[in-house]
């Protein structure tokens, strides 16, 4: 009994101890100026939102924000369908060159981002498309595409052959039985890739420092690390900057736990 | 009209034409963005180019001589390694006990799981914001430590050549930990009970048991984490970069920092992209262990 209390505090502290730095970082958030000299530990005695008014506003968070919504976004829907469609090919239909194929998105499971930047900088720059979403959001694809393509492969898998061969059989084209059996029957695997690439956009710096060198296109990343250089005093902002960043996948984490936990162990290759 | 014709091409379309509907868009991006560059790194390589001039000039292998006797290349190749070796001994070792330790409580478990797993989606950027600004001379880390008498202990964190590489580990695990406990939670719910009450009639201690039940029938999970764990460490940049830049000095420098540095701040592509290949095969040689510790038990 002892020692199942024992488990119990031993965990409650690491618990604390691994909450402690988001929680510091949101209390300094909310504190007005005045109390900024307290501990960081302590919570803030009057809340105030005006941290996150100031860099929403006159730090640029606004346009940082709606530009990693609507490229994380893009992304994650984009994802859905490609990887899907390229795992259903490669699960269902008979081609030739299908071993290759697997071959060539294991070899792009291996490589890492970092190592090849720069000519991806030079490939994104060759088409027009430094400085613009659609080069981000192309180059996001390209890199985990594999990822997903072996997450639904290994979810289509599992389908019965039996009912794709029964809808050939009542005349159902690919597209059809794509579209009306198999993804219907999917949706674990489509949230858990949604939410996955989702997140890895989200957070994601180093493409989107080499790739969106202007302010005006910058993500939340780049952005927080931007007014991080230049506003270096401004411990409060800083913090509401960092905040801002984390809620919306902490959220999308909380509220879809199950899914995010199968789909880190099973992509956790990236 | 050719009838024969007209079949034959419907036959093509109606053969090809959902292939190529399903395929082509993946491969034309994945070909494009993914494929292309890495082969690219490679050619550039072995040329001495700016980035933008046309002038681009064959060198052969002269970039990898260089790198070889480049002093700071093998100070950023051992901090890489040291870094990575800080970081698997907190993940695969405290993972593992958290995980265990997770896996005896019942009580409030998901809620203790969750504030413990919750750092992982956190952005590396957001993290860098956080620990930057704990781990500065006043910060709370220091604070602490005077707060409890151990004031002998503070340091700028960030600042202390000695211990700059250690703090950012650090700060790297506490936003990674969380992957290796959910693996390692998969793992044991797979460990046979029966082995647990086998050891229990034979008079073994709770720790006992962790030691030679537990820790041997993870052996293959273990593995996982580890090979893991290495990889993502030696592919780190962003976390390093929005803290010190590889700072003070170099004490911070890593492969990922410095071939940024190289590369795209002084324009050096063709060494940067030595140093990217460097990356590359390191980082490719572990994944394919990855994988083939992944794949083995489907296999059986």
């Amino acid at each position: 009994m002892a020692a199942r209390y024992l488990v119990f505090g031993v965990l409650a502290l690491i618990a604390f101890l691994m909450t402690a730095p988001s929680a510091m970082t949101l209390f300094t958030a909310l504190k007005p100026p005045e109390e900024l000299i307290r501990p960081a530990w302590t919570p803030p005695t009057a809340i105030t939102f005006e941290n996150f008014g100031r860099v929403w506003t006159d730090g640029g968070f606004r346009r940082y924000f709606l530009n990693t919504v609507l490229i994380s976004t893009v992304d994650a829907i984009v994802m859905i369908v490609l990887a899907s469609m390229t795992a259903y090919a490669m699960v269902f239909m008979s081609f030739r060159g299908k071993l290759a194929l697997q071959v060539l998105f294991v070899v792009g499971l291996m490589i890492p981002v970092t190592a090849i930047i720069l000519p991806l900088y030079t490939t994104v720059r060759s088409l027009g498309l430094i400085n613009t979403h659609l080069g981000v959001i192309f180059a996001d694809l390209a890199l985990a595409m594999p990822v997903f393509v072996f997450m639904f492969s290994s979810y289509f898998v599992s389908i019965p052959k039996a009912l794709h061969e029964a809808a050939r059989v009542d005349g159902a084209t690919e597209l059809q039985i794509y579209r009306r059996v198999v993804m219907p029957i999917s949706i674990p695997a489509i949230i858990t890739t949604g939410l996955l690439e989702f997140m890895w956009s989200w957070n994601d710096l180093l493409l989107r420092l080499v790739l969106l060198p202007r302010d005006g296109m910058r993500t939340l990343s780049v952005g927080l690390l931007n007014f991080q250089g230049v506003q270096t005093r401004d411990v409060a902002g800083i913090s509401a900057g960092a905040v801002i960043m984390a809620i919306p996948v902490i959220l999308l984490f909380l509220f879809f736990q199950r899914h995010f936990v199968r789909g880190m162990t099973a992509g956790a290759v990236k | 009209m050719d009838d024969t014709l007209m079949d034959r091409l419907r036959a093509a379309a109606s053969r090809f034409g959902p292939l190529s509907l399903f395929l082509i868009p993946t491969l034309a991006i994945y070909l494009y963005f993914a494929i292309y560059p890495t082969l690219s790194v490679i050619g550039f390589s072995m040329t001495k180019w700016n980035g933008i001039s046309p002038d681009k000039t064959w060198v052969g292998f002269d970039n990898y001589t260089k790198m070889f006797s480049d002093r700071i290349f093998w100070e950023a190749f051992q901090n890489t390694f040291v870094w990575s070796a800080v970081i698997v001994v907190i993940n695969v070792g405290l993972g593992l006990v958290i995980a265990a330790l997770l896996s005896r409580v019942w009580r409030a478990r998901l809620i203790l799981q969750t504030l413990i797993v919750l750092p992982v989606v956190i952005s590396p950027m957001a993290v860098a914001t956080i620990w930057r600004w704990m781990l500065q001379p006043k910060g709370v880390i220091n604070e602490t430590l005077s707060g409890i008498g151990l004031d002998a202990l503070t340091r700028p964190w960030l600042g202390d050549p000695d211990v700059v590489l250690f703090a950012l580990a650090f700060a790297h695990s506490w936003s990674t930990i969380g992957l290796s406990v959910i693996i390692f939670l998969a793992g044991l719910q797979s460990v046979d009970e029966d082995l647990y009450d086998a050891a229990k009639i034979d008079g073994a201690t709770t720790l006992q048991a962790f030691r030679y039940v537990t820790v041997p029938a993870l052996r293959p999970v273990t593995a996982v984490v580890f090979i893991l764990t290495l990889t993502t460490a030696f592919k780190a940049f962003d976390l390093i970069w929005a803290t010190t830049k590889g700072g003070p000095i170099r004490f911070s420098e890593i492969l990922s920092t410095y071939m940024y540095k190289r590369g795209a701040l002084e324009n050096q592509y063709g060494y940067g992209s030595a140093i990217g290949v460097a990356l590359l095969v390191i980082v490719s040689l572990a994944t394919l262990i990855y994988l083939r510790l992944q794949t083995r038990p489907e296999d059986r």
